[in-house]
């Protein structure tokens, strides 16, 4: 009996302080490939929003309605899989204290996955899958009201930089190479699009698409070759696209290779080497400390990690701005209620110093029309970068201004 | 030349330098075959421990050659492994439970590559120069060519000390016949475990001359087993010199259909041929009947 009573009063004990933990954080989830081909965007992303995190808790946290709260980060990892994706995705929503998340790297997960924080209005962050897909699955569907919002350059921008880029080098014949993923099939939609909008300016004298996994891209290459391209247009991931790098130098056929952000992506510079020199790509930021606005994040990074190169900085630096960003707005909206924080989203009052900018108001309210309604990035907020001997830089030095400024 | 000639031309000289390195790894199939009567599904795995292996010692700073002798030093070992544990009571007992221990052993080697060396397809630094050798407009990587000289220098010096050493002509003996041969005083399991290492080592060889080309990731062999093992089976398991030529021919024709029909048809051919093989002559095209009497 008297064990009985024991048990129970511990029980009693041990639920009260789990109510008490649980009121007093906010629990945000972080979700991406942290292994596998995309890894490094992701590893990225999480490490820079866990930097944020840990910023913001090391000040005692996010003050809730005059209360401070810490965050309490779950990690989950969808090894870049469709099928993993949506079962973290169900897992997630399926927990009913996750305020909100941040992450997804693979257009196909956000696909798959979305839809479940979508039933549960869980407030989440795609960051930094760029596919037009993961946002126009719910416009295309005239859904009135979504959680989801994007915090990465979509591939409308990327798409209408690459071929502005490539007009811009002189470019008449080109190839579409694209890998056969939701992201890859996707990008050449967009590109094709693209091309069309401005004119057809390009002409299109190939298309090839390639598998995950494949190392050869002679073939492909060599049809984009035969047919006089001149320029490369591509859309894949770090270790396909280093594959084109090296068949390209194979073959001795030296033609722009112009691409979506991924061309940053660590897994294709090291894997590609000399190779991958020259590789176009839009970003929205650049590891370069010679920017001012960008050095506290690149050092911060560099030191917490023990790392002198960030996997892929794209992907930390969106992570960092968007944990501050969803930080200010569960301060902003005074509870850790989904709907409250997706409220307070769409309406950002105050400004939010990032590593990329200072942030006015990035979301508005969800408008199925409006293709930016749930869109931080324009146009004119992402640059050209160039890989250069393993690293990204400038594609053109004189952007450093506008990557200095507050552009908003 | 005709750029489109010049195309296929060059697709054709790609995939067959590649097949050079399915007919090696095909190898591996027709040595341990001759001796014990089996074969390791888990081919493909040793040439991908092989590689980061080799990959391994090139990270710490021992010079490529060095890493290939290391390699194929593991690979030994690991044949001789698979063979004890998993293929020699299976024989004894006169059951088929090998083809599914050397499977799961693959299986066991993808996991703890996983672990250890991590998911992400690494690339595999070699010395030579960069860049590529132009014959006539066809180009082709010196990690090409090394494919193709190391996969038949490999495949000629195991064949000339199967003739030639006192070693090789005992596993002729007890491949011919066992009984036969342990009363000539030759131990057969020793004859068997031999052979399993060597096609250990000639794995793990292939590895090393292969991760350069193809970057090297846990999943490397899964595609490799397979081509091999129709490579074998079309070949015939006792002909060294029709591997070659059904490598060569394998990879030629699977690179000129991707390049025809598109890239999602680039392993069709394969396996249509294993069919054709399997159904009209399953002792292999260079391979002899084998009469068993009962």
């Amino acid at each position: 009996m008297n064990a009985h009573r024991s048990f129970l009063a511990l029980l009693l004990a041990f639920s009260c302080s789990a109510t008490a933990t649980a009121a007093d954080v906010v629990k945000i989830a972080l979700t991406g490939p942290f292994s596998g081909g995309s890894a490094p965007m992701g590893i990225s992303m999480r490490d820079g929003a866990k930097l944020a995190i840990a910023q913001i808790n090391q000040k005692g946290g996010i003050d809730v309605a005059g209360k401070k709260m810490k965050i309490e980060i779950i990690e989950r990892d969808d090894e870049g899989k469709n099928d993993r994706g949506a079962l973290v995705a169900q897992e997630i929503s399926s927990m009913n204290d996750v305020s909100a998340v941040i992450g997804t790297v693979n257009t196909g997960i956000a696909i798959m996955g979305d839809k479940y924080y979508v039933q549960k209005g869980i407030v989440k962050i795609i960051s930094p899958a760029a596919g037009s897909a993961s946002m126009t699955q719910w416009s295309k569907a005239g859904i009135q009201d979504i959680p989801i919002f994007r915090f990465a350059a979509h591939d409308g921008i990327q798409s209408q930089m690459v071929v502005e880029q490539a007009v811009k080098l002189g470019a008449r014949r080109v190839a579409i190479l694209h890998d056969d993923t939701n992201y890859g099939v996707s990008g050449r939609d967009d590109l094709l699009s693209q091309i069309r909008n401005q004119g057809e300016k390009l002409k299109v004298v190939a298309i090839e698409k390639f598998a995950i996994g494949d190392k050869d891209m002679t073939g492909q290459l060599m049809k984009a070759k035969i047919a006089g391209a001149q320029a490369i247009l591509i859309w894949g991931i770090g270790p396909e696209l280093a594959a084109v790098a090296s068949g390209k130098k194979k073959l001795g056929y030296n033609v722009p290779m112009i691409g979506g952000w991924t061309l940053s992506m660590s897994n294709f510079i090291d894997t590609a080497g000399p190779a991958g020199n020259g590789a176009l790509m839009p970003q929205t930021f650049i590891e370069d400390e010679s920017i001012a606005r960008a050095k506290p994040f690149i050092q911060a990074y560099r030191k917490v990690y023990g790392v002198n190169r960030i996997p892929s900085p794209v992907s930390a630096a969106q992570g960092y701005d968007s944990a501050l960003l969803l930080a200010e707005a569960i301060h902003q909206a005074g509870s850790t209620q989904p709907s409250k924080i997706k409220a307070a989203l769409e309406n950002l009052t105050g400004v939010v110093k990032g590593a990329i900018t200072d942030w006015k108001k990035p979301w508005s309210k969800w408008d199925p029309a409006n293709e930016e309604s749930h869109e931080a990035f324009r146009r004119s907020y992402t640059v050209m970068g160039k890989v250069e001997n393993g690293r990204v830089v400038l594609a053109n030095p004189g952007d450093k201004a506008l990557l200095d400024r507050n552009r908003n | 030349m005709n750029p489109e000639i010049l195309a296929y031309t060059q697709m054709a000289v790609s995939g067959a330098l590649m097949g050079l390195a399915y007919a090696l790894v095909a190898y591996g199939f027709q040595l341990t075959f001759a001796a014990g009567k089996a074969v390791n599904f888990g081919q493909g795995e040793l040439v991908m421990l092989g590689a980061f292996v080799g990959l391994t010692l090139t990270g710490i700073g021992i010079p490529y050659w060095l890493s290939i002798a290391g390699a194929m030093a593991v690979g030994t070992g690991l044949g001789w492994f698979v063979e004890r544990s998993a293929v020699r009571l299976a024989l004894k007992q006169h059951n088929e439970g090998w083809i599914l221990l050397t499977i799961i052993i693959g299986l066991f080697a993808v996991s703890a590559a996983e672990n250890i060396w991590g998911r992400e397809d690494k690339p595999y630094p070699v010395p030579w120069q960069d860049g590529s050798i132009d014959f006539y407009g066809i180009s082709v990587t010196w990690p090409e060519i090394t494919i193709a000289a190391g996969a038949l220098g490999a495949m000629i010096l195991i064949e000339i000390a199967k003739r030639c050493t006192m070693f090789g002509i005992a596993v002729q003996a007890v491949s011919a016949d066992p009984d036969a041969a342990e009363l000539c005083g030759i131990r057969s399991t020793s004859a068997t475990s031999l052979s399993w290492a060597v096609s250990g080592a000639a794995a793990a060889f292939a590895g090393t001359i292969i991760g350069p080309v193809t970057t090297v990731g846990p999943t490397m062999a899964a595609a490799l087993t397979l081509k091999a093992f129709s490579v074998a089976v079309v070949a015939g398991l006792d002909s060294a010199i029709g591997l070659v030529f059904t490598g060569i021919f394998l990879g030629t024709v699977e690179n000129l259909s991707g390049f025809l029909l598109g890239s999602g048809w680039r392993e069709t051919p394969g396996l249509i041929l294993l069919i054709l093989a399997l159904a009209l002559r399953p002792q292999g095209i260079f391979g002899k009947k084998i009469i068993r009497k009962v």
